[in-house]
C-alpha cells in the first residue's frame, strides 16, 4: 500500500514539474528583483483623431520576486510617481497632476500588483512571454487588468556588470485600459485624449543585493 | 480707407503671415510643446533583455497654432483693428 502512494506521490511531482514552466539558466530557486534604475520607464500612449499623445515616466520602482523554474510563482510590484509623467507640453503636466485628472496629490503613485501568472511560452531558455495579470491602481481605483509580458532572463556576466551586478531580468509589458473605469471623466476624454489608454513598460532588474 | 489705414492692414497681415511661416516651419503642431521624445538607440545589453527602444525627453520648444500663434494673430488684428478706428475718426475730424 505505501509503494502505492509513494509511487502516486512521484508520479503527481512528475506531473507537476512538467507543468512548471520556467528559465532555464545558471541561477536556480528563488530570485528577487529589483527595478531601480532611471532608465527603466513606463509610457502612456493616447491616440484620437485630434491629437496623438504620449506620456513617459522614469521613476519607476519595484521589486519582482519568482522562481527561476516556475514563473507562475512570479509575485511582486511595480510603481510609478504621477507627478514624474511628463507629455512634452508643462501646462498639459499640470493639467494631468490636476484634481480634474489623476490627481496627483490625493493619490500620487499608480501601481501594478502580480497577482498570477498564466498563458507562458516558452520563446528561449531565457526568455518567456506570459500573460500577468494584476492589479492595476490609478487614481485611487483598482482593477484587474492583464497584460502581455516578454520576460527575458540574463546570467551575470561581463556584459551584465556594465549595467549592474547580478543576474538581470528584462521585463516588456504592454497592456490597455479604459480611464472611465477609473473615474477619469474629464470633457476632453474622448475628444482630445482617448478614453482606452495603451501602457508600455520597459524595465531592467537586478538580484544583485 | 486712408493710405495710413492701408498700411496698418499690409503691416498686420506681413506679421500673420510671418508667424504662420514660422508655426509652419516648426512643425505645424497645433499645441506649442516645452519639449519633444527622442527615441533612443537600443544597446546591446537592451537587445539582449529583449527591450523595446526608449524615448528619451529633450527640452525643445516648438511654436504650435495655440496658444502662441494664435494669441500672437488675435492681438495684431485687436490693435490694428484700433489703429484703423483711431485714423478713421481723425479723418473725420479733420474733415470737419
Amino acid at each position: 500500500m505505501n509503494t502505492i502512494i509513494k509511487t502516486f506521490i512521484l508520479l503527481l511531482a512528475a506531473v507537476s514539474m512538467s507543468f512548471a514552466q520556467g528559465f532555464k539558466v545558471k541561477a536556480t530557486g528563488e530570485q528577487t528583483f529589483n527595478f531601480e534604475d532611471k532608465r527603466n520607464q513606463v509610457k502612456f500612449f493616447s491616440t484620437t483623431p485630434l491629437e496623438d499623445i504620449t506620456g513617459i515616466s522614469n521613476d519607476v520602482k519595484g521589486k519582482v520576486t519568482l522562481n527561476v523554474t516556475d514563473i507562475k510563482s512570479m509575485k511582486g510590484s511595480i510603481t510609478i510617481s504621477v507627478a514624474s509623467i511628463k507629455t512634452a507640453i508643462d501646462l498639459r503636466d499640470e493639467h494631468l497632476r490636476s484634481e480634474n485628472w489623476l490627481n496627483a496629490e490625493k493619490y500620487p503613485e499608480i501601481t501594478f500588483s502580480i497577482k498570477k501568472v498564466g498563458d507562458v511560452k516558452v520563446v528561449a531558455d531565457n526568455k518567456l512571454e506570459a500573460k500577468v495579470t494584476g492589479d492595476f491602481t490609478v487614481h485611487g481605483v483598482t482593477k484587474e487588468t492583464v497584460a502581455d509580458v516578454t520576460l527575458t532572463y540574463l546570467d551575470a556576466s561581463e556584459q551584465t556588470k556594465q549595467f549592474a551586478p547580478g543576474d538581470l531580468l528584462g521585463v516588456q509589458a504592454k497592456f490597455n485600459i479604459a480611464l472611465s473605469d477609473f473615474d477619469v471623466e474629464n470633457m476632453v476624454v474622448g475628444q482630445k485624449v482617448a478614453d482606452e489608454i495603451e501602457i508600455t513598460a520597459t524595465l531592467r532588474g537586478s538580484n544583485a543585493k | 480707407m486712408n493710405s495710413k489705414q492701408k498700411y496698418i492692414i499690409l503691416v498686420a497681415l506681413i506679421l500673420i503671415a510671418v508667424v504662420l511661416i514660422w508655426w509652419l516651419v516648426s512643425g505645424g503642431e497645433i499645441l506649442s510643446k516645452d519639449g519633444i521624445w527622442v527615441e533612443q538607440e537600443i544597446s546591446e545589453l537592451d537587445k539582449a533583455l529583449g527591450l523595446e527602444p526608449q524615448k528619451v525627453y529633450q527640452e525643445k520648444f516648438i511654436l504650435g497654432l495655440l496658444p502662441h500663434t494664435a494669441v500672437f494673430s488675435g492681438a495684431v488684428i485687436f490693435i490694428s483693428g484700433i489703429l484703423i478706428l483711431i485714423f478713421k475718426s481723425k479723418k473725420i475730424k479733420e474733415k470737419k
